[in-house]
Order: structure tokens, then sequence, then C-alpha cells
């Protein structure tokens, strides 16, 4: 897992987002303090995968807001995960996924996982 | 003959209540008034009387007639000069007050209420007797029924006041005849109808300080008697080992919890009757199609489950973490709010047989997902338990409040978890359907169905088992009864 830090100039679009989710097989996009964050964390660094971590604290809540939008109305609270690009959802999107065993073959396509 | 009539019933007043001979004689006043005088004394010291009302009221009435006409009877009787106007007792304006009720000395305890209410009774019916003498009696009864309250504004009234036609009546005891007495001579030097009202001011404010403390013992009584229930019902169930939780008398309950608790129960209902259906079924051996169904029906009755509970996390989420609405033995294998997916995988496993490779190896890597979300679940609520303890026990007591503030923040968190938890169990229901054939389904889900069943009949026989107090043959006595429990549960699995 490892984190980064950019600097966040502007309105984040929501073309931003993806630009930064598709940088990397799987990306977080978290708070530091968020608990639920922490068991996705857990839950993927569990699994053998290096997520990238995009800690999201106070100091930008429009990025949230853009995130939420893209999640529409269903779940719309942190974490909020991408993997190969594409946006999974939050931690019931990823919880189901798993459950029904399609997270795994998504991470090996995504290079996250190997065999 | 009237004299005659009263004379008897003065004598039969003072047969029944032993009055002081003294006092019936003593008071004994010119000959047609002497029924009044003595009536107001017999009642002023005793219980009502059991004689023939109906009499007695007719005799009054014609009694009062005779009164309202001789002004010197009355002079004599109550031994001032003057005659009280009726304003005097205006002070009480839910009465008619053109013929004051029956008053008597104030002081008239609990033990006078009821000779005060058959007192009141005869005079107001004999006051009403001089409107309406044609129905006395109808009156009188019509009294009867008011009389509580109004009581007290009947003996409130002055009776060392005279009144129009009107005999003073005393429900009071005999320190209250000699109360009168007492009042009636003040009433000699003190005639100014402004000390007389405040005099009965002060009496009915006494009589009503009376009443409330009357009212307010007999309360604390009751309380004592039903306190004393509680204690006795409390000590009965501790000691079967029933623990009624948080609020079995709905007062510690939340409504939402309270809510959420009844829909259960109403769910558990459901529950068995859904798998004795399953049961059924798979006896009958239906068709696939029939028997998806009910299966499915059966995968709908635990979505709704997890709604309810989705419901009740909103309104109080600790009740469904704690446990409190499943029975014991559940709670020991609680796991965030519920059951753990992949200990009932476990047990599943077992039970499917017999299964394809492929599903063998569903079943097995369902096993393992579940445990590997719940691993995380269960370290994320770690985290939030840390930061809790953290935030609750730093801070100085200046910033306490944001301290708390904080902590409520983070505290509302823990739906979240439920929700994920719930969630899981959910998925994993759902992919158990996905992976199994129909038959296989129904079997499965059957067995999970009986699987708590037998589990929550394993803690009504844990609460209703027996305790033995004999020290001596302990063990023996112990082996027997868990050997009859352990009939007992076989005979009730066997039907299930």
């Amino acid at each position: 897992m490892h984190y980064q830090t950019e600097s966040w100039n502007g309105y984040p679009a929501v073309e931003e987002i993806e630009r930064m989710a598709s940088r990397n097989a799987v990306v977080i996009f978290s708070t530091s303090t968020c608990c639920m964050c922490h068991a996705i964390k857990r839950l993927l660094c569990g699994m053998g995968v290096n997520p990238t971590v995009y800690e999201l604290d106070d100091d930008n809540p429009t990025w949230q807001q853009a995130l939420f939008s893209l999640l529409g109305n269903s779940s719309s609270s942190l974490p909020v995960v991408f993997i190969g690009g594409k946006l999974v959802g939050s931690m019931d999107n990823v919880m189901a996924a798993h459950i029904n065993g399609t997270l795994v073959p998504l991470l090996k396509e995504a290079g996250a996982l190997w065999l | 003959m009237e004299s005659q009539r009263i004379g008897d019933t003065s004598s039969t007043l003072s047969a029944d209540h032993n009055m002081p001979y003294a006092l019936l004689r003593g008071l004994n006043p010119p000959n047609n008034t002497s029924f009044m005088y003595h009536s107001t004394q017999n009642y002023s010291n005793q219980e009502p009387p059991a004689f023939d009302f109906g009499e007695l009221e007719e005799a009054i009435v014609l009694q009062g007639v005779k009164m309202s006409n001789d002004d010197s009877v009355r002079s004599s009787l109550y031994g001032s000069g003057t005659n009280r106007p009726a304003a005097t007792l205006e002070m009480f304006p839910s009465w008619p007050t053109r013929f004051p009720r029956g008053s008597s000395k104030s002081g008239g305890g609990k033990e006078n209420s009821d000779s005060g209410s058959a007192l009141n009774t005869t005079i107001s019916s004999r006051s009403e007797a001089n409107l309406e003498p044609e129905s006395p009696i109808s009156q009188a009864f019509e009294q009867q029924q008011q009389l509580q309250l109004p009581q007290q504004q009947f003996q409130e009234m002055a009776s060392d006041s005279p009144r129009t036609g009107v005999s003073h009546t005393e429900p009071a005891s005999k320190s209250n005849y000699e109360k009168r007495k007492a009042a009636g001579s003040t009433s000699d030097r003190v005639t100014d109808p402004k000390t007389l009202r405040r005099l009965a001011q002060n009496r009915e404010a006494a009589r009503k300080s009376r009443l409330r403390k009357k009212a307010y013992v007999q309360q604390l009584e009751t309380s004592r008697i039903r306190l004393a229930q509680l204690e006795q019902e409390l000590q009965r169930a501790r000691s079967q080992g029933i623990f009624m939780g948080g609020g079995a008398a709905g007062s510690n309950i939340s409504p939402g919890a309270a809510m959420f608790d009844m829909e259960y129960s109403r769910w558990l209902d459901d529950d068995q009757r859904l798998i004795s259906e399953l049961r059924t079924a798979l006896q009958a051996h239906l068709v696939d199609g029939d028997l998806r169904v009910i299966v499915d029906g059966y995968v709908a009755h635990y979505d709704e489950f997890f709604r309810l509970k989705g419901v009740a996390a909103k309104s109080d989420v600790f009740h469904l973490i704690s446990g409190i609405w499943t029975t014991p033995a559940e709670r020991c294998f609680l796991w965030m709010g519920g059951f753990r997916p992949s200990e009932l995988i476990k047990m599943l496993i077992a039970q499917l047989d017999p299964l394809t490779q492929q599903q063998v190896v569903g079943i097995y890597s369902l096993q393992q997902s579940s445990q590997q979300a719940e691993e995380a679940l269960s370290q994320g609520l770690e985290q939030l338990q840390q930061s809790l303890i953290e935030t609750i026990a730093s801070g100085s007591v200046n910033d306490g409040m944001h301290q708390m503030a904080v902590a409520l923040g983070k505290l509302a968190n823990l739906e979240g978890f439920l929700r994920q938890a719930d969630n899981l169990r959910q998925q994993t229901l759902h992919q158990l359907r996905r992976t199994l054939t129909i038959r296989q389904a129904a079997r499965c889900f059957m067995v999970i169905g009986e699987y708590y069943g037998r589990l929550r009949a394993l803690s009504s026989l844990w609460a209703s088992r027996p305790r033995e107090t004999m020290m001596a043959d302990d063990n023996s006595c112990q082996t027997t009864t868990e050997l009859q429990m352990i009939q007992a549960a076989q005979h009730h699995f066997s039907n299930m």
C-alpha cells in the first residue's frame, strides 16, 4: 500500500478523479480517521493486494462530493474503490463482489493479484 | 305522628351509635326542633345511620318547613340573635345558596366522610324540600352522587352562622361538636361577616389540606404495596435465572428497539412456518419449479430480516449490537450483532453432502472470503474502539464538550459496521442459493432454520433447567437432570 500526496488545484472534476484512478491497479479514496477505510485497507492487503491510497482529509471536501456524485445515491460514504481504473464502489460493493467471487478475478485482471 | 317518629328515630340513632347520653339529652332544645338538633349531633359523632332513610327524610322535610317559619327556634338553636344572610355562603357558588346546604364544623376527618355524606344528603334534601317539596328523596339520592368533593364545601360552611331555615349538620366527631360549640360561643362575640367568611375560608383550606394529605398517604400506601409486589416478582424471576433485560417493563427500552423486538418475534413465527413448509416440500418431492418458489420465499424472508435490522440500526444501534434481542445461546456466538457467516458455512459443509466438485470449491472459497471480510470488519471496528478510547480519555476539562462531540461522531460509525456485517450475512446467503441446486438449496435453508431453532430451544431449556440446592448428591442429581433434559431435547428435535 502506498500513499499518494498530490497538490490539488482547482475544483476536482470527475475526470480528474478518474484520471487518478486509472494510474494504479487498485485505488482507494479514503480518510485517515475513517475506520471503514481502515477495514477495506485490511481486506485488500490481507488478500495480497497493494492498493494506492489517496487520503482526502478535511482540506478537500469537494473531492468527496465529486466522488459521491460518481457513486450515485446508493452509499455516499468513504471509502471509494477503483480497480483497474473502473469504479467498484464503497464498502458494501467491495464486500458483495468478494462474496460472490467476482472481486478476485477483477483484481487479477487489473494486475493487482497474481496466482 | 312526627314527633313520635322523630323521637323514635333519635332513640334508634342513639341506640345504634352509642351516642353519649348526656350529649343527646343535654342539648335537647324545644320539642319541635329536637330532631334537627339531634340529627346534627348524632351525625357529628358517628357513622351513617342504618335506619330507614326515607322515613327520616320525610320527617326532616316536614320539620324543615316548620323550621323556616320559626325564628325564635332558630335563635335558641344557635344561640345567636342574628340571622346570617345567605350571602355569606355564596362563596361556594356551585351550590345553590338560597338554602345553604347542610353545613358542619370543619374538621371532618376520614372517618367522618361517610357520615358527612349521609348527613349532607338529609340536609340537602331538606333544604331542597323547601323549594320542591315533592321530590326530596330523589334529590337526596342525587346529592349522594356528588358527595365527595362538594362534601368539603358542606363541611366547611360556618356552622356557627345561623341560616334561614336550615339547621346545621355536622358529620364531624364529638370534638367537632365541641368546636362548634366553641365557635357558637365565638359567634356570639364575632358577628362580623368578614371575619366569619375568613373563618369559613380557613376551615375550608384546612379541610382541603387534610383531604390532600389523605390522598397523598393513600398514594404512598398503594405505591408501597406495588413496590413490594415488584420486588417479589423480581426475586422470583432472578431465582429462575431469567434476565428481564433492559426493560421488560418497557421503560428502558427505546421505541425503535421495542419495535424491532416485536417485529423480530413475528419474524421468528414466520421462520418456523417457512421451515416446516420447506420440510414438507422436500418430503413431498415437489418439482423444481414449485420448490424454487418456496426457496426464494425463504431467501426473501431473510432479506426482510436484514431490512428490519437496518431500520432498527438507525434508531438504536446499541440494541442490535448487544444482541439482547437474541436468546442467550445465540448471544454466545454473536458477532457484530448477528451470526458469523463463516461459522454458518462451516456448519453447513458437513450437512450439504453430496456436492459436486465445483460446488465444494465454491463453498470453500465462500467460506474463505467471508472469513477475510469478517476479519477486515473486525479490525475496522477495533480501530473505531481504539479511536473512541483515545477521544474519551483525552482532552482537558475545558474542551470536554468538544471531545464528547467528537466521540459522538465516532460512535455514529457503529451503524456503518453493523450494516456492513448484515450485508455480509445477506450476501453469503444469496451466494449459497446461487451455488447450490434447488433441492440442495432447499435442504440448506431448512438446515439453517433448524439449526437456529435448536439454538433457541437450547436457550430456553437452559433457562428452565432445575437448580439443585442440595449439597450432598449434587453431582448425581445434576447428571439425572441433564439426562432428562437431553431426552426432552431429543424428543423436541425429533419433532422438528
